[in-house]
């Protein structure tokens, strides 16, 4: 399905573009802390270590005003002293306010993020291209009743709307075996590989709508080209056509919505996460939510998950420009984030 | 097809979105787990007081039954009541959603204001040290969750400057309107009409706390215009009609921004058109960054407690909102165009 050509113009335009390398090095990066997490990270993400709270990343020692009451000639005295609390080389990015480490749940939760981003778009591509190919192959009330579906789908904002079905549905997720786990090469960590289920199909159900307009609109004019006539004329079935004609011919800018989309659902994981409606229990949206009671004295907490989701959907949004630059659909830009 | 014919057409386009919005809304609470009774019943109540709760609600009856009285009722403006806050739905929807307005308005201001001119100022000195900074602005613009920037600005102009409030929205926009066109709102009734002094006061109070929530929601919408309006005033600057205007004499400002920057408006706005569902889901997590008494805490908190007719009730406000402001991109796409048939 990727002829010569496109793999020529898409090598061509990461050599002559520092924008396309850059964004394939940070979703390289974040798909490395995905895959190794268990291996990667220092400490159990979930292991709560109250004597080690809110220590600061490396570079950050502080100082901190703590009041201890003493008891002073029988009486009860309030001492406020000047403690320093020092960063250490085993939490480079420091403890949450339960002495969990920050670096560790960063990259379990690379997890997360991508695994409903990945699943999430590719239950929304199957979903939409075949409404959208249905639609626009057979045009006439199909396409009418599946448009107007689609139009009552885009009058809800994908996020109010997952907050709705998620917050009336509950919430489900299923563990995973981890490899590493398995394999010994890991210690056991309960967390480690956990699907969020309901997110993943909520937030396909609410993004579908995207992919189908697009391969409506693909389908409709690949219907009329003379090639699809031919195949008609020597016999060939509606679902051999659409299989062997529509479909490959409208791949190019369902690829790069799908790129846009995974970056517009991770971001969508972690603002549900960030409300509260997730299934996952390693995810950046809700150590930022945890983080944001601690602002004024742990500023790390909710920072470092920040700027792993910014780091992860500039990537994949170099990506898509990459993409798009070199195979040129003209794709309208769709939803972009939250 | 005149502007009126086509306002009128896609107002029953509108209409049918709308209606379809209200079932799905409607449908929600039969594909959602968990008996309605059970959040309004005490926790032992018997099965005949449970029954009669029923009864008194309508919960017993037929789905289809239930739907027309749904309609029947909306018809009439009737979107339920609360049984949890004893109110009527619309009213305490209707109170919330001038803070979701404002905050969409201010970020959209925002938005706007900064990224027309950043984009123009992007495209004409191409390669130059504003142009990358600009393109840098917009890559990282479109790629930070909102919620993170909102508590990225508590931290740093709340937190650690306390320049802004950290949340809170102490008095509306038409609250300080009051004070100078003398009609008195809802809100804290009016001391005396004309008052500058106190509508300065107001205002000046309400933009202390509006302004990091509006930043919040604004910058994605700037980064992605600054997007836009950079890659659209590029296309247009390269064409002949633009060459032409130069050719005979117009001034560079003239062809600039009565020329290419008028043409690149009309992607921007399809754009943007298809983006107001970002703005409206954008605001209700801002809103729950910041406190901010919207449409959107106000969906949240009522999920959490399944406060049905809230639900349903926040849910049409803003699908029909959302049916409405993109009656509104087209009717501006049409009128900026004139290619634009009405079609």
């Amino acid at each position: 399905m990727v002829s010569d050509r496109t793999k020529r113009n898409l090598k061509a335009e990461l050599r002559e573009s520092a924008l396309a390398k850059l964004g394939v090095a940070l979703v390289v990066l974040v798909l490395f802390a995905a895959v190794f997490a268990p291996l990667l990270a220092p400490h159990d993400p979930t292991a709560t270590d109250p004597k080690n709270a809110s220590l600061p990343p490396l570079g950050f020692s502080t100082t901190e005003n703590r009041t201890t009451s003493q008891m002073v000639d029988g009486e009860i005295q309030v001492v406020e002293e000047e403690v320093q609390v020092n960063a250490t080389a085993s939490h480079p990015l420091g403890t949450d306010s339960v002495g969990r480490d920050v670096l560790s749940r960063v990259l379990f939760g690379a997890r997360t993020s991508l695994l409903v981003g990945i699943l999430g778009t590719a239950l929304a591509v199957a979903l939409g291209v075949v409404v959208g190919l249905t639609a626009g192959y057979y045009r006439g009330r199909v396409d009418d009743g599946l448009m107007r579906v689609a139009d009552v789908m885009l009058a809800f904002p994908s996020l109010v709307l997952a907050i709705a079905l998620i917050g009336l549905w509950g919430r489900q997720s299923i563990a995973i075996p981890d490899p590493f786990v398995r394999l010994g090469l890991a210690p056991e960590m309960p967390e480690s590989a956990v699907i969020p289920g309901t997110v993943v199909v909520v937030v396909a159900l609410v993004n579908w709508v995207w992919f189908a307009r697009v391969a409506r609109g693909e389908a409709l004019s690949i219907r009329s080209a003379e090639y699809v006539t031919a195949a008609r004329s020597i016999g060939a079935s509606d679902r051999t056509i659409i299989r062997e004609h529509v479909l490959p011919n409208s791949v190019t800018p369902i690829l790069v919505l799908a790129t846009i989309q995974i970056a517009a659902i991770i971001l969508l994981e972690s603002a549900l996460s960030f409300l509260g409606f997730s299934g996952a229990n390693l995810s950046w949206g809700l150590d930022i939510a945890q983080g944001r009671d601690y602002l004024a004295s742990s500023w790390w907490i909710a920072t470092m998950p920040g700027i792993a989701i910014v780091l992860s959907v500039v990537g994949i949004n170099l990506i898509g420009d990459w993409l798009r630059d070199a195979l040129d659909p003209g794709v309208d830009q769709g939803e972009g984030g939250v | 097809m005149s502007l009126g014919r086509f306002l009128l057409r896609r107002g029953v386009q509108g209409i049918l979105v709308v209606w379809g919005v209200v079932t799905v809304v409607f449908l929600l609470r039969f594909i959602s787990p968990g008996d309605p009774v059970n959040f309004i019943a005490p926790l032992d109540a018997s099965p005949e007081l449970r029954r009669r709760i029923a009864e008194e609600l309508g919960l017993n009856r037929p789905m289809y039954v239930q739907y027309a009285e749904y309609l029947a009722g909306l018809l009439r403006g009737d979107m339920g009541f609360s049984f949890l806050r004893g109110q009527e739905a619309s009213a305490v929807v209707f109170a919330r959603l001038p803070a979701t307005i404002e905050l969409a308005v201010a970020a959209s201001v925002v938005a706007v204001v900064i990224a027309i001119p950043l984009g123009v100022i992007s495209a004409t000195r191409r390669h130059q040290p504003a142009d990358y900074g600009a393109t840098l602005f917009s890559l990282v613009g479109i790629s930070t969750p909102n919620f993170w920037l909102g508590i990225m600005l508590i931290l740093v102009a709340a937190v650690q400057f306390n320049l802004f409030p950290t949340s809170q929205r102490p008095v509306g926009f038409l609250e300080a309107v009051g004070h100078l066109v003398a009609i008195e709102f809802a809100g804290p009734s009016v001391a005396a009409p004309l008052d500058v002094r106190a509508f300065a006061d107001t205002l000046g109070t309400w933009l202390w706390h509006i302004t990091l929530p509006a930043l919040t929601l604004g910058t994605y919408f700037t980064a992605l215009i600054t997007r836009l309006t950079r890659s659209g005033m590029l296309d247009e600057l390269g064409k002949p009609y633009v060459d032409a205007a130069r050719a005979k004499g117009l001034p560079e400002t003239l062809v600039r921004y009565r020329h290419a920057l008028r043409n690149t408006l009309i992607p921007v706005i399809t754009v943007l058109g298809l983006q107001l569902g970002t703005l409206i889901g954008g605001a209700v997590i801002t809103e729950a960054v910041f406190a901010w008494p919207g449409l959107g805490t106000l969906l949240i908190s009522s999920i959490n407690v399944r406060d049905w007719p809230l639900i349903q009730a926040s849910l049409i406000v803003i699908g029909v909102s959302f049916v409405l402001l993109n009656i509104a991109v087209d009717a501006l796409y049409a009128s900026l165009d004139p290619r634009v048939d009405y079609e």
